[in-house]
Parts: C-alpha cells; structure tokens; sequence
C-alpha cells in the first residue's frame, strides 16, 4: 500500500513539471508575442483562417470567398479587444488578420505580420491615394493621426520607411468617417458643429464613445470648436494637451452634461432608441439600425471635419507555402469588387473603387458613393429594405467626406498616460 | 460528523451499548484503507487548480515586473508597473490640489470596493429574510423546493441580459418613467433611475441577491425544529430564538453567501458599462482598458492588487465568522 502510494506521488510530480514547462513555455511566447520565425507547419486542404470584427468577418463575405477561390476561407469575428489580443499574441492561430491602422504601432514593431508584396497585389494600381498619400483628391485634407499612408509603408525586413516601397503593411481596405449622430425631433436644430458635444442645451442628454483612444479625439474635436484650444496633433497629443483635455471633461461630467459613456455598437443604439440621449459620437451603421426602430436620427456633417478610420488586409508572420498563396488569393478577392459592394450597402467605402462600381447596381452607387437621391428603394447587404426612394446619404458623396478628415482613430504615445487620465475621468 | 457519536435523541430503546473496541478500530482501517487512495481522488482537482490557477497566477506575478514595450512585453525585472500604479504627482507637495490623494488606480480599487460593501449590504438585507421565508415559514418541503427554483429564474438568463433588462424598466421611456408621468407624480421623465449610482446599485442587488438567498436557505433549513421548539417550550420570545439559535446557526451561510458575492462584485464590469452607462470605472474595467492596448505588465499589477484586495476581505470575513467551527 505505502509503495503504491509513493510511487504515484513521483509519477504525479512528473506530470505536473513536465505540464508546468509547457504551460509556462506557451504563456511566455503567446504574451511576449515578439519572438516569430518558427516555420509554419500546412497540410494541402488547410483553409485561410482570417480573424477581425464585424465588419469585415461577415458569413457571407467568407463564404462566397470561399466558392469563388475555390478553398475554404473560415473567419472569426471578435470583439475589439480580443480581435487586438488575438492578432498580436496568437499570429500562429490566422493566416490573414482584418485589422485597424490605428493599432499598427503596435503590431508592427511587433512584427507579427510578414511584409506584404504589392507586385503579388492584382488591383495594387487602382487602390487610391487616400491610402497611399492621404490625399483621396488634390486638394483633400489628410487629416491628423494614424491614417493609413502614415503606416503603410515598410522594407523587405518589416521596418518603418517614409513614402512608397514594394513593401506595405496591409492591403487597405474597407473604411469609414465617423461623426456625431442625433436625433433632430430632440435637438430641435441641425448639428453642425462638434462644439455642440458640449452644449449646455444638451446637458445630460449626450454619450460618449468610452474607449479612451477614441473618444478622446471626439472630445478634442469639441474642445478645438469652441475655441477653448488649439491641439498640435490630435492624433498624438502632449501631456498638457491631454491634462487640459481630461480637466475639461471632468468638469462637464461633474456638471451633468453626459448621460452615458457607450462600449459597444448595440449600446449606441439603444441610448438613442430609448430617447436617453439626443446626442452622441456614433458608427455610421448606427443610423440605419435607429432608423429601422422608428426614431429619427441624423448622421451630422460637420464642418470641422470627420474623424477616420480605416481597415487594412495583413498576413502573419508565420503563414508560408500554400496558405501564403491562398492568403495573397483570398486578400486580392477583396480588392474584386463582390465584397467592396457587400460592405457598400453597410455604408461602408472600399480602397478599390472602381470594381466597387461595376459591383453595384447604378442606383446602389449614386448613393451609397455619389450622395445623390436613391432612385429606389435599396436594401442592406442581407435583402432587408433600408433606404427610401429619395433618401440622400447624409454627408454627400465619398469624395466629400474622405476629402475633409480632421483626424483619424489613432494610437498616441503617451497612451498609458492617457488611460490613467480617462480612468480619473471616469472616477470623478 | 461529531452527532454521531452522540446522538441527541436515543429513542425509545434507550442508549446504545458502545460497540466493541476492535469494531471501531476496525471501521478506521476500513475507511482509511478502502476504496482510491486519497492521494488518487485530489489529484485531478489538484492537477486542474495546479495548471489553470496556480500557473497563471503565478504568470501573472511574474508579468507585473516585466516592461512594457508599446507592442507587448519582454522580460525582465522592473517596477515601472507599480511605480505607474502607486505614483501621484504631487503626492509630497503641499500646495498641489493631489496632495496626499491616493493614485488613480488606488482609488479605483477603493470605490470598487465601496461599491461592493453597500451591494452586500443590501443582498444581505433582502436575501436574509428571502432564504428565513423560505426555510422557516414555507413547511411543506415541495413547496420550498418549487419557490427556491423560481428564486433561481434570472440565471436562466444570461448575465448579460439581466443587466439590460433594467433599461425599459428605469429608462427615460421606462415602464417606471411612464407609470409616473401617468399619475402626474411627476411632469418630466426622472433620470435618476438610469445610469446612476442609484441603478447601478439596484441592478448589482438584483443580480447578486440570489447568490446569498442559496447559502442561507441551506444553513437555516439544517437548524433542528426540535431546538426551536425547545426553546419554545423554555419561554424564549421569538427575537430571542432568533438571536440566540437562529442567527448564529445561521452564520455560515451568511458568511459564504457573502463570500461568494463579494469576490464576484468586486471583479464585476460588465453592470458598470450596461446600467451605470460606464460613468464610473472599476478595476476590472482598468484592467480591460490595459490589455486593449497591449500594456500587460500594468494590467498584472491591476489583477495582483484587485486579488489582493479580495483576499483581505475574504480574510476579514472569515475572522468575523468562523466557519470551521460553526459548521
């Protein structure tokens, strides 16, 4: 009896250190993230794994890329912060990852994702300058923060270089201008101004998107209106700039003014169906799903500008062989117009117009893209009718909007500095 | 176990012999000896808590002195984390507006916590008399089985909807809201209901109520009607029954009721984003807002000291309470 027991107790003890190794061993490459080069290993009928939110990792985007390359493309839609812990920790889990140009700074010295080669990209030449040089039209705006030709371009190796090179990041991809949405039967006036985030005649009737990054920037584009002052860079602030910033916030918060912060699409929705606020910084598709409950809402143009964001189509780094092949496959069907056209009718714009076009009925188009009157009913990507005959797109056409982005979603340096601001914002 | 040796009420035989010496010497070896060696019955559990609780807590210790480098973290043994954790410009300086305030994160932590005391105190208020209903004063033991299911109705639900379901309720255009402005109680939607301290607290009791209603339904279900009817029969007032058996018999469950709910509140997010409208942060949300972007060694220290935190209060509860001995 005692040996038997002895002699589980050392087999036990082996078990457990041999497990410990490994369990430790994983958890230190998963978090470290940085270490990268192990060969990937892929059998033949692998399917692209790709990874992102919503937006992108839609099933019936997957699958009809799936039927047209002839291999399986499975997604995964995530949340933000689990689509952001996934790519940067678990690069061995995806082949391609449908990220955000604000989070560059962090993933690509990271170097999870490999290089990607434009010559391997079909439509390279029709991807527009709003992502090259951040100017969609001569005379446009390209806006302050992490756009997207500020983290575009890298050497063979990965690392950072100023203007074009055969190598990029990401493919760009879908994108969006975000501004404030409101409903015009509880303001009783047209939004016009980011300044009115802090009106007083809104007090206690306005929400704030509460991901630091975030809604700082919607904040700073009020401060700047009313004149209260003048940011270097909105996309990267200063101490100060975020210390003037935050006290500001405090003080309309101690006062009242807010009546929400919100974390999630859904939730955005909901403060403006309820009737709890009148105002809020809001997504684009917002509108649509308010609308479809009956309440009115107004996606404001404002003069100021609009704030960007855009998404970009990158490979891991541990992807190679055939799954390479079929990543650059399933990341060129992007550019083809089928998926340009899908996200179209969610509001969505796409890098590669011109295939967009050819993708979308003439009356789909002149809305959706030209901000003319629909000259039909016209549904979302799912059938269900959304717009009107006559509706015009709020804003105006893409050229518009993407000509006057005063800032897009971005990453700054004094981030942690940041956060501790926003957490006391929050606290008080 | 310890009834068994002296059982309270021998019957109408009367005492039992005690059994023979070798009989009892017999039933150790037969229960120690019997059946999977020990050491076999707690090696998954151990094995279990070893690798998916001891290992990352560790990793997470190990974590919090690492640096930060912008895009993750690389070894290495720094304080920055605390440091970022503790410091509060202007702490030493007299004239500044922060002087001798906690840092940001500190009191983060100390209105978790605040929060969590006054939800416990309320689930304690409400669950007690819940579980004392249901133990005491429904007899039948079909109907306390039935009333204690429907007690546990909202679980059926996922948390997350529970949380939202108050929207409707308290909202501006909320069945409350509605009824008042019916009654003409009031003239304008009161706004206090939402997206308040006040919501914030009524839908945590809400949700956690439930979780202390268990534990002291089943403390209170094991006290002997026997004693109570002794009691009884000896002249005691019913505040004195309750004082002197029911409430300290009782104790137990209370203490692991609030056990359970206090190491929950106090990691609790999801409610301070849905029904406070993220007007407040706890330390659950910091912790979030860290790993977002990617700063996991401030996210380590955030989880070390919410732990520690918790591990004071489970502590402190245990001292009032022992339950050791009390069960």
């Amino acid at each position: 009896m005692t040996k038997r027991k002895i002699d589980t107790a050392t087999s036990a003890k082996k078990v457990i250190s041999r497990r410990k190794f490994l369990g430790t061993a994983a958890a230190t490459t998963a978090a470290a993230g940085a270490i990268t080069g192990f060969p990937a290993i892929v059998r033949a009928a692998d399917p692209v794994r790709t990874i992102g939110l919503g937006v992108s990792i839609i099933n019936e985007i997957q699958s009809q890329a799936g039927k047209d390359l002839g291999f399986p493309v499975r997604g995964q839609a995530l949340g933000y912060g689990a689509m952001f812990g996934k790519m940067l920790n678990q690069n061995e889990q995806y082949e391609v990852a449908e990220g955000y140009y604000n989070d560059y700074d962090v993933m690509v010295p990271a170097k999870v994702w490999q290089p990607i080669d434009t010559k391997r990209i079909k439509r390279w030449d029709q991807v527009t300058n709003l992502s090259k040089t951040g100017k969609l039209t001569a005379d446009s705006n390209p806006g302050q923060g992490d756009a997207p030709f500020r983290h575009l371009w890298i050497d063979a190796n990965g690392n950072r270089v100023d203007g074009p090179s055969r190598y990029i990041t990401s493919v760009p991809s879908w994108h969006n201008a975000d501004s404030l949405g409101y409903n015009p039967d509880e303001t009783g006036r047209k939004i016009e101004s980011w300044a009115e985030l802090f009106s007083p005649d809104f007090k206690g009737r306005v929400a704030l998107l509460n991901t630091p990054q975030i809604g700082v920037m919607d904040a700073a584009m009020g401060i700047e209106a009313l004149g209260l002052k003048k940011f270097g860079d909105k996309g990267d602030m200063t101490k100060p700039e975020i210390d003037f910033m935050v006290d500001f916030l405090i003080k309309k918060k101690k006062e009242g003014h807010f009546r929400a912060f919100w974390e999630t699409f859904g939730q955005s929705v909901n403060l403006m169906v309820s009737g709890e606020v009148a105002l809020e910084s809001m997504w684009s598709p917002a509108v649509t799903a308010i609308k479809a409950e009956g309440v009115s809402c107004i996606y404001a143009a404002l003069k100021e500008g609009y704030r960007g964001w855009h998404g970009g189509l990158s490979i891991s780094a541990k992807t190679s062989g055939k799954a390479l092949d079929q990543a650059y496959e399933y990341i060129n069907w992007w550019l083809d117009g089928w998926a340009g056209a899908f996200v179209a009718r969610q509001g969505y714009y796409m890098s590669v117009t011109d295939t967009v076009k050819t993708s979308l009925e003439p009356a789909e188009w002149d809305y959706w893209y030209e901000g003319k009157p629909a000259a039909k009913e016209l549904s979302d990507p799912f059938g269900t009718p959304i717009v009107p005959k006559g509706e015009v797109r709020d804003g105006g056409s893409y050229w518009d909007r993407f000509g006057n982005i005063a800032v897009w979603n971005s990453l700054m340096k004094e981030n942690d500095y940041l956060v501790k601001r926003w957490t006391e914002f929050l606290q008080a | 176990m310890a009834q068994l040796d002296h059982a309270p009420h021998p019957g109408l035989i009367g005492a039992q012999p005690a059994p023979p010496p070798e009989v009892v010497e017999q039933t150790k070896i037969y229960r120690r000896e019997g059946g999977f060696p020990i050491s076999w019955l707690v090696a998954p559990a151990t094995l279990w808590l070893f690798l998916f609780l001891v290992v990352p807590l560790l990793s997470i210790v190990v974590f919090s002195f690492w640096k930060s480098t912008g895009y993750g973290m690389e070894p290495g043994f720094t304080l920055d984390a605390y440091q970022n954790y503790f410091e509060v410009e202007g702490f030493f300086d007299a004239s500044h507006r922060k002087f001798l305030t906690p840092s940001v994160f500190v009191s983060t932590l100390f209105s978790t916590f605040k929060f969590t005391v006054v939800v416990m105190f309320f689930c304690l208020l409400l669950g007690y008399p819940i579980a004392y209903f249901l133990a005491m004063q429904v007899k039948a033991f079909k109907w306390q089985l039935s009333l204690f299911l429907v007690c546990m109705v909202p679980f059926w639900t996922s948390y997350l909807i529970r949380a939202v379901a108050w929207i409707p309720m308290l909202g501006r255009r909320g069945l409350l809201n509605t009824f008042l402005l019916y009654m003409d109680i009031v003239d304008k939607p009161v706004t206090f209901l939402l997206y308040s301290e006040f919501g914030y607290v009524m839908a945590l009791v809400q949700i956690y109520v439930v979780l202390i209603v268990g534990p002291i339904f089943f403390s209170l279900a094991k006290i002997d009607d026997d004693i109570l009817e002794a009691a009884r029969d000896m002249g005691a007032t019913s505040f004195q029954i309750f004082r002197e058996i029911i409430g300290p018999l009782s104790l137990p469950g209370v203490a692991i009721g609030l056990i359970f709910i206090f190491v929950m509140l106090m990691g609790e997010f999801a409610t301070a984003v849905v029904v406070y409208g993220g007007k407040t942060s706890t330390t659950g949300t910091v912790i979030l807002n860290f790993y977002g972007v990617a700063n996991y060694p401030a996210s380590a220290v955030n989880a070390l000291m919410l732990m520690l935190a918790m591990m004071i209060g489970v502590i402190v509860i245990l001292r009032v309470v022992n339950i050791r001995k009390e069960l």
